[in-house]
């Protein structure tokens, strides 16, 4: 049986544990390489479309709407932490901070300069990636474990930051913005209107993700992130493309930001704090970043859970966590690859998986 | 003067259990390659069970040495069913140990509550020398860390055990080879790193209350103590530790309490990109994958 696993190349790897999970990682090994057919993708993505599209029109009720809203934009803030996760490999706990930044950024202007939605988006989304981009500096130096520290630590100065802000960041109890400025004969004061306008940014950010994915910016990122020295001894400009990736999810993560900030209306710091962040780690890890729907997955199902099996919140955050735990030792591509995989057995390529490249990043 | 000395008597028992912290990261973060976020709550663990055997009328000093029992065999259980998994990919411990972070923390609220707990001092004695009052389990805090300090540091530094250890980090197939059985070692790191978080626990719910979410607190302290150090150098943990002690705990007496927290993660961020290796240099941690 071969070994699938031909990350990090440690020769003195094979020790008991990783043995006994080799049949495991066969049957989980990541194929995210090997391309579904183009009909599939349509057909899957027409659906999907159509779907997204009725939800509000399938009486679900007030409650599933405002769940879903909160899914959707959840999601946009994921699709960047996919981008930079499952294509160049950089993997951050911070994110809801750097979704703060938009938020706050925008709720500020508001306060401050009476700018609405529309005018103070790009600013909020040009900052967000500018604070993207800055963090992630230090990741052109250190490794990837150490990034991840500077992202909590980011995350948690982030909080205490707002928290003494006074009253320019609202301290404790944050700030309070306006609706949505109505676009000529839509009022986002309605709630499936607020969900269409949530909707539309997912689509934007889905196809951004696809074209990015499909690219030769995204085939330079997965180089960096399968062999850093390979990649830049072939002249790519490794440096160049880790920070342009870390602003545009900053990008994503600004939009997502500005959304949550005029879906709820007011925003305070613990929005944006360490379990936020973890809760989208986990969501990313979750869906599988390396799947153009993994985060759409990831985030459906860590919001919808706990509704649909009526979890009070102290169980559901440790469901969150056995979730994590299972997810990394058993399902290492997320559910996305677990979705895949099944596909790929039904239609017999299986074979086609044992030269692939493995899930774990 | 006089407050100013009784500042820095208490700064010092703070940093003792900052210390303890520090260094149970130092060896598991440096030594055994485990990025473990759960070791605040590690922490956090042994100060409920010694709140909770103290409060069933146990002795606290039976209790402290329970305390670190339990949270041992509590790192046992996790380096054997979790961690050994993702030695290999070590950014994916790093996000497991956040979610075992998550479980404790929110099994803990589920068992008790999530409200402070306390214990009345097991000593009570109050010592005054020279003007200054100094309370007798703040001393034995800081006696109790030294002894630890010590026995830690020539255990690395001096004993066999602590070579091989040594050769087993700098490389891993050669130590192998020249039968050092790395892995036993691993673990062995690990049920120490988690003995120190369960007595420092204890020690700490001697000092203040504490609640589920101390954890949290605690472990950013503890990486910026073993990052300002460098990793695996308990030495420099000690140093970082007492720095970091210091600072807080003037801060909150004269300066500004409430960015006391914001230091420790300014200083962290500083030193992981202008010196990744440690102010005293060590090793720079597991290889990224």
């Amino acid at each position: 049986m071969p070994m699938t696993d031909n990350s990090a190349g440690k020769t003195g790897a094979a020790t008991e544990g990783v043995r006994a999970r080799d049949r495991l990682a066969l049957l989980t090994a990541d194929n995210a390489a090997v391309p579904l057919p183009a009909g599939v993708q349509a057909i899957t993505a027409i659906l999907l479309a159509v779907l997204l599209i009725a939800l509000p029109w399938l009486g679900l009720g007030y409650r599933f709407l405002s769940i879903a809203i909160t899914t959707l934009y959840t999601a946009i803030g994921l699709y960047g932490l996919g981008l930079q996760f499952g294509q160049a490999g950089i993997m951050s706990v911070g994110h809801a901070a750097l979704m703060g930044v938009g938020a706050y950024a925008s709720a500020i202007l508001s306060v401050q300069l009476g700018l609405g939605f529309w005018t103070s988006l790009p600013f909020a989304m040009a900052l967000s990636a500018i604070v993207g981009g800055v963090i992630g500096l230090p990741t052109l130096r250190v490794g990837g474990q150490h990034y991840i520290i500077i992202t909590f630590c980011f995350c948690a100065l982030f909080v205490i930051v707002l928290t003494n802000g006074g009253t320019f960041t609202g301290s404790a109890t944050g700030l309070d913005v306006g609706s949505v400025t109505p676009l000529p004969g839509i009022n986002f004061d309605k709630l499936s209107n607020n969900y269409y306008l949530v909707l539309a940014a997912l689509f934007l950010a889905l196809a951004a993700t696809y074209l990015i994915g499909n690219s030769r910016y995204g085939r330079t990122l997965r180089a960096i992130r399968e062999n850093e020295q390979l990649a830049r001894s072939v002249g790519i400009n490794v440096d160049l493309h880790k920070l342009g990736v870390l602003m545009v999810s900053g990008l994503f993560a600004g939009l997502a930001g500005v959304l949550q900030l005029y879906y709820l209306r007011h925003i305070s710091p613990t929005l944006f704090g360490a379990f936020p962040s973890l809760y989208l780690a986990l969501m990313v890890m979750l869906g599988g970043a390396r799947y153009l729907y993994g985060p759409l997955i990831g985030a459906v199902v860590v919001n919808f859970l706990p509704e649909v099996l009526n979890l009070d919140p102290v169980d559901s955050r440790i469901a969150y966590g056995v979730c994590l735990l299972l997810v990394i030792l058993l399902l290492p591509g997320g559910v996305g690859a677990g979705i895949k995989n099944v596909y790929c057995a039904v239609r017999g390529g299986f074979e086609k998986q044992g030269g692939g490249t493995n899930g774990r990043a | 003067m006089d407050i100013f000395v009784q500042q820095l008597v208490n700064s010092l028992s703070v940093a003792s259990v900052t210390i303890l912290i520090g260094i149970g990261i130092t060896l598991i973060f440096g030594l055994a390659g485990i990025v473990n976020f759960a070791h605040g709550e590690f922490l956090m663990v042994g100060g409920m069970a010694t709140w909770f055997m103290v409060g069933a009328g146990m002795n606290f000093f039976v209790a402290l040495v329970l305390a670190g029992l339990l949270v041992g065999a509590l790192g046992f259980a996790a380096e054997r069913c979790l961690f050994r998994f993702t030695l290999n990919r070590p950014m994916n411990g790093f996000i497991m140990s956040i979610g075992l972070s998550v479980i404790l923390q929110h099994a803990v609220i589920r068992v008790f509550n999530e409200f402070q707990k306390s214990i009345t001092d097991p000593v009570g004695l109050v010592w005054t020398i020279g003007g200054v009052d100094i309370i007798a389990m703040r001393a034995i805090v800081v006696a109790v860390t030294a002894v630890i300090v010590a026995i830690t540091y020539f255990g690395i530094s001096r004993s066999r055990y602590g070579m091989a250890l040594r050769a087993s980090v700098s490389d891993r197939d050669t130590a192998e080879l020249m039968g050092i059985p790395v892995r036993r070692y691993v673990t062995g790191v690990f049920i120490y790193g988690s003995l120190l978080a369960g007595i420092g626990g204890a020690l700490m719910i001697s000092l203040f209350p504490i609640t589920p979410f101390t954890g949290s607190v605690i472990i950013i302290r503890g990486f910026a103590v073993s990052l300002i150090g460098g990793l695996g150098n308990v030495g420099g943990a000690v140093v970082g530790g007492l720095v970091l002690g210091l600072v807080d705990g003037l801060s909150a007496g004269y300066g500004y309490p409430e960015w006391t927290d914001a230091y420790s993660l300014v200083v962290m961020i500083l030193i992981l990109v202008l010196r990744p290796q440690g102010l005293l240099g060590g090793t720079l941690g597991p290889k990224a994958s």
